[in-house]
């Protein structure tokens, strides 16, 4: 962990001696790019979650189909998932991956900002690049706050504001990032997986709140630009839209479709297809049943 | 059903688990800076001031010293416990004491607190006069020191300031500073020279607060000077130490390894010094500037404090735990010793000129662990007196 804490730590002390000195800047600037560097992942995300909303009608048919069977409900909808090369949790891999990030970069703010002699002390040794130790210390001061320390809300009003777009920036976030899902028919069971990124939506907010009176008012700032970058990100990529926050669904009819079927296993040289079978029906009549995966 | 409303709990457990991994791989807050040493008292016993609390150590065995009257006595408190002197201030916003106290008029001392505040303390009976304290508008992570008349006190985010010493509200002027001043001015001829976080040192008028120059030396001055025959030297965290003169100039530079956090030592024309990757430098003074007579990595992280200079050797403590006496003429281990803590305070030798009940000289080591607090080692052997904890 060090070795990335260090990277940041340079990455950031370098913005911010290119940047007028401009601490909120050089924050900004550092998750633009973690953010291009990170946006492979991000857009598997968008699109997994997409392709998952696409995938409800047929989902609904097997839970109807299987309404009496949850084993083998599970199985066919995992048969699904993997036919279309879907991971129902693709979604939150991206945000896995990216919390050692997180954890790095709020070290690395810590570090940079150096509130005080013993954290200064911590920044000894960790620039990676000559010449940048004229910048130490770095200006912690924004708007009458230490961007080292967490929000006064007693000392300045402007803390409650930061939280607040915390709030609704990781709101907006979650809620572009996934298509709304249909509305439930009565007695209908709602798709697990969409429940649980539906929960989230409401937890992961609340829990920001909560990061945000914690952490350091530079990690609060990480956390604003990182949820407008990605909403950007989404909505020029085409991957949300702004109508997701309403609630309102894609209409099948004129969006394109993400989902494709993954194709059927190679079938090695040495292979031999495998027989048509001829199965009793219990009615004296013979039935051929096809096994075997397609052939290409 | 089932299915779902576990999910939903899987994913509230989920996010409180998140909760739980980032707030335990938050790193706790560390005490803004670490203790400091100085002597008090007649005989003079160690005085130190760390976290919450100032207390005064008796240095024979490292008991907290017992108050005593007029005639020497030990005094008692109403359930006829020995009163220790111990100065610890309860109420209002949270005290911490992160510097030396100074002596004030009337037998008192005056206490620079974290929480922005100076304190008087009668000495006598270990007793604030004031919890209220007087605020003086900034964090004190220094010394604060004084010419009789003004009380100079550097604060963390920006000024130095003056204030009356008959009226510590009173303020007699303010030097503003961009980044702060983390050490205490050094006092001469009527100046003050102030090592400043924003990579100045300031020559100020004492009593008026008219800057007389100012000189970038390219990097932020944590650290105060020390004047040695008419001149200044000082390590910055340009990686370099500077030789400066009264007027001003640079008139030497010696490059170190990484920054320079502490005051240079200076014995027989030759000064030592420490940085923040555990190199010690010895080099002797001419009028050339700095001539080389050794340099070694002798630890392996900072070495912050001051080093202790002795007939024979050199006594260097580190951020790696370890105290190391080294040769003073090649600079060779000699031998070291593990507290197991963080060292970044200054020393303090005591001997029997400044407490005549010590038969011998020992070397006083300050770390930052609550559990081992104080060491005391004899200052030529290195062999553990005691040990003070909270």
């Amino acid at each position: 962990m060090d070795i990335i804490v260090n990277v940041f730590v340079t990455l950031l002390t370098f913005l911010y001696s290119v940047l007028n000195h401009d601490m909120v800047l050089a924050i900004v600037v550092f998750t633009i790019i973690t953010r291009l560097l990170l946006y492979p992942l991000t857009a598997q995300s968008l699109r997994s979650s997409k392709a998952m909303q696409q995938l409800q009608p047929e989902l609904k048919a097997l839970q109807e189909k299987y309404k009496d069977d949850r084993e083998k409900l599970a199985q066919e909808q995992m048969a699904m998932y993997r036919q279309y090369g879907i991971n129902p949790l693709g979604g939150c891999l991206p945000m896995i991956i990216q919390m050692p990030i997180f954890f790095a970069l709020y070290g690395a703010i810590q570090f940079a900002l150096a509130a005080s002699p013993t954290h200064l002390l911590d920044l000894s040794g960790r620039l990676l690049v000559p010449g940048l130790d004229n910048a130490i210390p770095l200006n912690a001061s924004w708007l009458g706050m230490n961007l080292a320390l967490p929000p006064n809300i007693s000392e300045s009003p402007i803390g409650f504001v930061l939280i607040g777009f915390i709030v609704v920036t990781t709101w907006m976030q979650m809620k572009l990032s996934m298509p709304p899902q249909p509305k439930l028919a009565p007695g209908e069971q709602p798709n697990a997986a969409a429940a649980t990124s539906q929960s989230m939506t409401t937890i992961m907010p609340l829990m920001y709140v909560f990061f945000g009176l914690s952490f350091s008012i530079g990690v609060s700032i990480y956390i604003i630009a990182t949820n407008v970058a990605m909403i950007t990100q989404g909505l020029v990529s085409g991957q949300s839209k702004l109508s997701y926050l309403t609630g309102k669904r894609d209409d099948p009819a004129t969006t394109p479709s993400v989902l494709t079927k993954v194709e059927g296993r190679k079938v090695s040289k040495n292979a031999t297809p495998s027989k048509p079978k001829s199965i009793s029906d219990g009615k004296n009549k013979p039935t051929t049943q096809k096994t075997g995966s397609k052939a290409k | 059903m089932k299915i779902v409303r576990l999910f939903r709990r899987l994913g509230i457990a989920a996010a409180l688990l998140l909760v739980m991994l980032a707030t335990a791989c938050i790193p706790l807050p560390a005490d803004p800076n670490w203790g400091h040493l100085s002597l008090a008292g007649d005989p003079q016993q160690i005085l130190f001031a760390f976290h919450d609390r100032i207390v005064l150590i008796n240095p024979i065995d490292g008991s907290v010293s017992q108050l005593r009257d007029p005639e020497g006595n030990p005094r008692y408190d109403d359930q006829n416990n020995p009163r220790q002197w111990s100065v610890q201030v309860t109420g209002g916003e949270q005290t911490r004491f992160y510097s030396t106290p100074l002596a004030g008029a009337d037998n008192t001392l005056i206490a620079a607190s974290y929480d922005k505040r100076l304190f008087e303390i009668d000495f006598p009976n270990a007793r604030v006069i004031s919890s209220d304290g007087i605020p003086v508008g900034g964090h004190i992570v220094t010394d604060p020191i004084s010419d009789g008349e003004r009380l100079y006190v550097g604060l963390s985010e920006g000024d130095l300031i003056a204030l009356d010493m008959t009226d510590l509200a009173s303020r007699v002027w303010t030097l503003e500073t961009q980044r702060g001043v983390w050490s205490e001015p050094l006092l001469a001829d009527g100046r003050l020279y102030v090592s400043s976080m924003d990579h100045n040192l300031y020559a100020i008028d004492a009593e008026t607060g008219s800057e007389i120059w100012r000189l970038d030396l390219g990097g932020a001055l944590s650290e105060s000077p020390v004047l040695y025959e008419g001149n200044l030297y000082v390590g910055s965290f340009a990686r370099k130490l500077f030789r400066i003169s009264l007027d001003g100039q640079i008139t030497a530079e010696y490059p170190t390894t990484e920054w320079i956090w502490g005051t240079p030592a200076i014995v027989d024309d030759t000064l030592y010094v420490g940085d923040a990757a555990g190199w010690v430098y010895a080099l002797a003074l001419s009028e050339d500037g700095f001539t080389p007579v050794w340099s070694r990595q002798v630890a392996t992280r900072v070495i912050r404090a001051t080093p202790i200079v002795t007939e024979d050797s050199v006594i260097v403590a580190s951020r790696d735990h370890k105290i190391y006496w080294v040769s003073r003429n090649t600079g060779a281990a000699i031998f070291e010793r593990n507290t197991d803590a963080e060292i970044l305070a200054n020393m303090l030798v005591i001997d029997s000129e400044d407490n005549p009940s010590l038969s011998e000289p020992l070397l006083i080591v300050s770390t930052m662990a609550n559990d081992k607090l104080l060491f005391a080692y004899t200052l030529d052997q290195g062999d553990l007196r005691w040990r003070y904890a909270r």
